[in-house]
């Protein structure tokens, strides 16, 4: 189940690598955004779906301005400025975070009933049911609209080639902030959706969170967005595995393990196109 | 010296190093976000033979740094073959590699984290400093420095010219992992406990950002960055709880407004030939 919210960070980074070929490293903390938004609105007492949806605009926003300052400013630079601009603007998150709502694990209040119900030999709760339903829903209306708006042409052309794109008319930097606001409404709803399990956050969850979605990004195949769908569900998969036949705590060396693995001797990932070049 | 101060200071110091590590690797346009991983695989050795097997410390460091720089190495191989964001987030996946390593790795505490390893003092830590300093001095002056110069500014047409340019972008990588070892040596001996969240995603990615804020095109852009982004959140301490959200936002708007960084290779030169100028006229 936490698998599905993977994909969703993996979709965000891909969305932003495909259409800038850059890296967006404060992803992860766009994520950890929208989980405290998620959890300010649930204590504030608004139901699951209102804080989603408002999570969603918040973290987009949050996703723009990483546009606006870390991206435009510096889009004739060396790819290396971007890159580690958006690691000070997560640093900057971090901080801002810690500064709104402490340090210290904040715990999600219950506002939805859970109930579980039993499925032949597996205990389901709906919590997982919503998780697994709203992410699934997300991932097709995301798949659906890259592939058939007027947008999603935009975007498609002008990761093809961004002179060509402002050439034929395409408004490639309003392209850039859709984009990105997108990769940030990924993010937001999966932050608020991974909270909703954990039951508590801190200003850091996004750091760990985000380099899984990079991963499950890679071992679906760079630029491709159902590869980072299926790429986050496996790593899911894989993080249960593990927690059932070896120790928690080899968890992480072995997704890291993979990543680092997989980029060195298929940097294509399992669908991705070979295309080695940056 | 205040304990305040000299805590500081020797941050300051193991900064610098670990700038120049990453300098080190970049100076053949190869760019490591796992640095982190190479100091942790030179401080936890160091310390092991320290603490484990009495070894003195200096022998230690050396053995660490050398353990460090053959992993280097061994990563520098397939390295070659990546380019760009790849090669960031090969990197990145190392560092946590090593990170989560360590913090399943019994002997050395695993989870826990390790204590104690003493005896790196302040003097010792800039010994090694000044030491790397006058290492880069020397090979920006040496036929070695204009070699990889060219194989950063063009690797094709550095190897028609008769370079090695495979072997000089390994070697950089076996040399910025030895220095990273280096720094997590001294680290661990000036700290007394090392646990493995010391050398997270964040400390490689501050690193990088020495190297680039203070310009990437000059080492002494490394060493200047490493002095000024350790001192700024002490400096910034009046701000209270905020200090680390403004230091945040002064390193996204130095990428704005200087993207080259402080120190580029014409400032070099003018400021050396204004400090030459300086010289001549107390000597006339």
């Amino acid at each position: 189940m936490l698998g599905s919210t993977y994909s969703l960070i993996a979709m965000g980074y891909t969305l932003v690598l495909g259409v800038l070929q850059m890296l967006n490293i404060a992803h992860g903390d766009v994520f950890m955004f929208g989980a405290f938004l998620g959890l300010t609105l649930a204590f504030l007492g608004m139901p699951l779906y209102w804080s989603l949806i408002l999570a969603m605009l918040g973290a987009g926003i949050v996703s723009i301005l990483i546009e606006r300052f870390c991206f435009r400013p510096l889009r004739k630079a060396h790819f290396l400025g971007p890159l580690l601009s958006t690691i000070a603007f997560g640093i900057l998150l971090q901080n801002v975070a810690t500064q709104i709502w402490g340090s210290e694990p904040s715990r999600y209040p219950q506002t939805t009933e859970i109930s579980q119900f039993q499925l032949g030999p597996i205990l389901i709760s709906s919590i997982h049911i919503i998780i697994l339903a709203t992410s699934l829903l997300l991932m097709i209306v995301i798949d659906q609209f890259v592939k058939r708006t007027r947008m999603g042409r935009a975007m498609r052309a002008t990761s093809e080639n961004q002179t060509n794109a402002s050439l034929l008319g395409v408004d490639i930097f309003r392209v850039f902030t859709f984009t990105f606001f997108a990769s940030g409404a990924l993010a937001g709803v999966a932050g608020v959706l991974t909270a909703l399990v954990y039951l508590q956050i801190t200003p850091f969850i996004g750091i760990r969170q985000g380099l899984i979605g990079m991963v499950a990004m890679v071992i679906g195949g760079l630029g491709n967005l159902r590869g980072a769908m299926i790429g986050g569900i496996m790593l899911g998969v894989l993080e249960v595995m593990n927690d059932a036949y070896l120790t928690a705590g080899y968890r992480d060396m072995i997704i890291f393990g993979l990543f680092f693995l997989f980029l060195m001797f298929k940097p294509e990932g399992l669908f991705g196109a070979t295309n080695r070049e940056s | 010296m205040s304990v305040y101060l000299e805590g500081v200071l020797a941050l300051m110091g193991i900064n610098i190093l670990m700038a120049l590590s990453v300098y080190a690797i970049l100076t053949t346009d190869q760019l490591s976000l796992g640095n982190a991983g190479f100091m942790a695989i030179g401080a936890y050795t160091s310390a092991y033979l320290t603490v484990k097997s009495g070894m003195p410390l200096l022998p230690a460091i050396l053995v660490g740094a050398l353990a460090s720089s053959i992993i280097g190495l061994l990563i520098g191989i397939p390295a070659l073959r990546l380019k760009g964001i790849y090669l960031v987030m090969a990197t990145l996946g190392f560092g946590e590699v090593v990170r989560t390593f360590f913090m399943n790795f019994e002997p050395t505490g695993g989870a826990y984290g390790f204590r104690g390893p003493s005896g790196a003092t302040l003097p010792l830590i800039y010994g090694w400093v000044l030491l790397s300093i006058f290492f880069f001095w020397l090979l920006t002056r040496s036929r070695l420095g204009r070699s990889l110069d060219a194989v950063r500014d063009d690797p094709e047409v550095a190897s028609t010219v008769g370079l090695h340019v495979t072997l000089l972008k390994i070697g950089v990588f076996g040399f910025g992992a030895f220095i990273a070892g280096v720094a997590g040596a001294l680290y661990a001996h000036y700290m007394f406990y090392i646990e493995s969240n010391n050398f997270n995603f964040l400390v490689s990615a501050m690193a990088v950002l020495f190297v680039i804020l203070g310009g990437m095109q000059t080492f002494w852009g490394a060493v200047v960055g490493a002095i000024i982004f350790s001192i700024l959140p002490e400096a910034l301490r009046f701000m209270k709880d905020w200090r680390l959200s403004l230091y945040g936002a002064v390193l996204v708007s130095m990428m704005i407004f200087r993207p080259s960084g402080i120190l580029t290779r014409e400032t070099v030169r003018d400021l050396g030939e204004w400090f030459g100028g300086m010289f001549r006229m107390t000597r006339s």
